[in-house]
């Protein structure tokens, strides 16, 4: 089993447990009720008596249940622990502590119960309680554990148990029941103040001055990017989107290696702003199009000018950063390719030595693009397919038909890139791969979770079965010295209770915090620098670094063991714990966050600062 | 207080039910875009657990028995339980985000829950209605 699905097991777990106590609780009060004689009428007692004996029955069964569930928490969490300490913290500080005073209050008095003592009432509920804090803690604010978790919870069960007392139990004397309420109400009140008091300290201010960037000589490939609402059609339906130059996707820009590219935006009619990322491609600070970062979003009627050499080549896309979850997903984004220097910039469609496909992959409302196109390839033709993953999820691609290589992932090409057959890729959000092979005389189909998008010919759907390529093992590795760190940064990864202003949310959060309250990472120039990346999540993130490519040093432990990955998105899965290193070599203020748009925007955004 | 309770929990049932419509409002938009479940996901998120919170407030000021403000307690927890269930449901998708047959057991849970949510509040709003009106023996005696 995965360390992810340990992780959701293990909540499962934890709810069962809980769920257990509770209901055992319940039970065993409608049977202290009936003994009492409240809701039984006196014809049915005998009837009654054998009920309340069932019922009893059934609360010990829960009970016992709810037991078997803690001991099986246990496991995970020493499975949890093992990989790695960040998974488990408040499982062992909080959750802990917390199961064992629940078996030590319930535990004997259930026993008691058995041997015919009173039905414990309020120590069952008193179990449940805790184990339901246990697992509100671990979704809530899991990572790092705070003081706060702590005494909300211990206080939050200390106070329902003592509200249940009163309800349900016999009423303790005045001057005994004093005493736990002032400790309750001083616990959580504490608890409470150290939740306002333990809020990070805003981040950075988000204007800094500019870093010095080289002048860009005279541009030698000249775009202009018109940004308004349209109505485009795709898979045969009319949809409202947000387009570049009235088409989803925007125009492909292509350059050459040594181009100087000018992109003139303008915005007509959206409401928001846009800005151009040019998402992996690693641009000078000023030109990265991170709107309230390294410029201002460009508003209905005005325009920006972004102008950069293009000196790396590769498929690589560009999108709008501004409010980006709701602007890539309605239309705001292209292709951007650069060819290497000593070809000739060449429409993707003209066919010179071979042929080269763009394949930006993209959920618009519902449908998805792009629609399947239907090709011809001479047996023989070298093919270059240029997959992006333009969406915020990952996607499922399987050529069909023939055999490829991944020839470079996210611009970079990798080393000795090994022949697969009948493997499937999963490109992460953001992410791009380009996919080479000799087209043979029978049909290839390229296929997106299962859809064709790009064929040769009729072609069958690959089986979901067919494995999937790990890029940490394939291609050829280099013999490459790792570079020391001169700083390093571990970048939890969850969900958490945050007050966005004074409104809370169940953000998207980074070591506890969620933007804009996450601090900073500051570095050195020219420092060589390690991420460890945790996630202690549910969801995939796919992380995104701006302005960098990272090196994959290793994951959950293992040394990545084929061709070096210089990767700008990889997806982070429930339970990896990914090292990747970088040279601090792009100076200037770059986010660093979550390509699930949706979980950026909740959040899961940071800030890489060097001058 | 004892009528606000009633109110209150007769609103939650109706809401309820309307929860259901909405989850097949949810199933059956063409194309399962965006915001499929939107209606479905505010009313269990914000709507629902704000009338379950309301439900106990008022059991507790109509000073209904500790039997009573249990039981009303019951629905805020099984709708905790169930945004629990759809996060873990999405969590054992596979690695595309497909659903697994152990994501689709686990969102079976998800309609399993909700049934038995309904049930309680059948039972809170019976219990409800039970309550004693106050003022009622006074009115006896008068007439």
């Amino acid at each position: 089993m995965t360390t992810g699905s340990i992780i959701a097991l293990d909540i499962v777990i934890a709810v069962l447990a809980a769920a257990s106590w509770l209901a055992a609780g319940a039970t065993a009060a409608t049977t202290a009720l009936s003994a009492a004689g409240v809701s039984e009428p006196a014809d049915t007692a005998d009837h009654g008596r054998a009920g309340t004996a069932s019922r009893r029955r059934l609360a010990i069964g829960l009970a016992v249940v709810a037991v078997i569930a803690i001991l099986a928490r246990v496991v995970t969490t020493i499975v949890l622990i093992r990989a790695g300490w960040w998974f488990a913290a408040e499982k062992v500080l909080i959750a802990g502590p917390l199961a064992l005073a629940a078996l030590l209050v319930a535990g004997p008095r259930v026993v008691r119960w058995v041997k015919g003592g009173r039905p414990p009432v309020v120590a069952l509920l008193f179990a449940g309680y805790a184990q339901t804090a246990a697992v509100l803690v671990t979704v809530l604010h899991g990572y790092p554990v705070s003081s706060a978790a702590v005494l909300l919870a211990f206080g939050g069960v200390g106070g329902a148990t003592m509200v249940t007392w009163r309800l349900a139990g016999p009423p303790p004397g005045r001057a005994v029941s004093r005493a736990p309420v002032v400790v309750t109400v001083a616990v959580i009140t504490a608890g409470l103040v150290l939740v306002v008091a333990q809020r990070p300290a805003p981040a950075v201010p988000h204007a800094h001055g500019s870093v010095a960037e080289p002048a860009v000589a005279e541009p030698t490939r000249r775009f202009t990017l018109t940004a308004g609402t349209a109505t485009v059609r795709a898979d045969g339906r009319e949809i409202e989107a947000w387009a570049f130059n009235g088409q989803v996707p925007g125009p492909p820009l292509t350059a050459t290696v040594g181009d100087v590219l000018e992109v003139t935006l303008r915005n007509r009619d959206i409401d928001r702003g846009v800005t151009l990322h040019w998402h992996g491609y690693d641009v000078p600070n000023s030109q990265d199009g991170v709107p309230g970062v390294t410029q201002a979003a460009v508003l209905p009627g005005e325009e920006f000018v972004y102008r950069f050499q293009a000196d790396q080549a590769g498929t690589y896309w560009y999108h709008t950063h501004a409010v980006s979850d709701i602007g890539v997903r309605k239309g705001l984004y292209g292709a951007l390719v650069v060819q290497p220097s000593g070809t000739q910039v060449r429409d993707p469609a003209a066919r010179g030595t071979g042929i080269e496909v763009i394949v930006p992959v993209h959920t618009l409302d519902g449908r998805s693009l792009p629609e399947a196109v239907e090709d011809t390839a001479d047996a023989g033709t070298p093919v270059r397919l240029r997959l992006i993953n333009t969406d915020s999820t990952t996607h499922r691609y399987a050529l069909t038909g023939a055999a490829f290589r991944v020839a470079a992932v996210d611009g970079v090409d990798l080393n000795r890139p090994s022949a697969l057959l009948n493997t499937a890729v999963l490109i992460p959000a953001g992410g791009r791969y380009d996919l080479t092979f000799t087209a043979p005389a029978t049909p290839v189909g390229l296929f997106v979770d299962g859809r064709v998008v790009w064929s040769t010919g009729p072609v069958a759907v690959p089986p979901q079965a067919w494995p999937v390529l790990d890029l940490l093992t394939y291609g050829g590795s280099v013999p490459n010295p790792l570079p020391r760190a001169d700083r390093e940064f571990t970048l939890v990864l969850d969900r958490g209770l945050d007050m966005h202003g004074f409104l809370p949310r169940y953000a998207h959060t980074v070591n506890g915090a969620a933007d804009p309250d996450i601090a900073p990472q500051v570095v050195r120039s020219g420092e060589s620098v390690v991420f460890t990346i945790v996630n202690r999540s549910l969801v995939v993130h796919p992380w995104h670094l701006h302005g960098h490519h990272v090196l994959v040093l290793s994951r959950d432990g293992e040394r990545a063991r084929g061709s070096p990955l210089l990767l700008d998105s990889f997806d982070v899965r429930p339970g990896e714990v990914w090292k990747v290193a970088f040279r601090a070599d792009n100076p200037g203020m770059w986010a660093n966050h979550c390509h699930n748009l949706a979980h950026a925007d909740q959040g899961m955004i940071l800030h890489l600062l060097y001058g | 207080m004892r009528k606000a309770l009633v109110v209150v929990t007769t609103v939650l049932l109706a809401v309820f039910v309307f929860q259901f419509v909405f989850a097949a409002v949810g199933a059956f938009t063409r194309p399962a875009g965006d915001g499929a479940y939107l209606l479905h996901s505010v009313t269990g998120m914000a709507i629902i657990p704000a009338l379950c919170v309301l439900t106990v407030l008022f059991a507790v000021l109509a000073r209904a028995p500790g039997r009573v403000v249990g039981m009303t307690v019951i629905p805020l927890g099984l709708v905790i339980l169930q945004a629990l269930i759809a996060m873990l449901a999405n969590s054992f998708t596979d690695a595309s985000g497909s659903s697994t047959t152990l994501s689709l057991i686990i969102g079976g849970l998800h309609a399993f829950n909700g049934i038995i949510a309904v049930h309680v509040v059948v039972g809170v709003l019976r219990e409800a209605q039970k309550l004693p009106v106050p003022g009622s023996v006074l009115t006896g005696t008068t007439t």
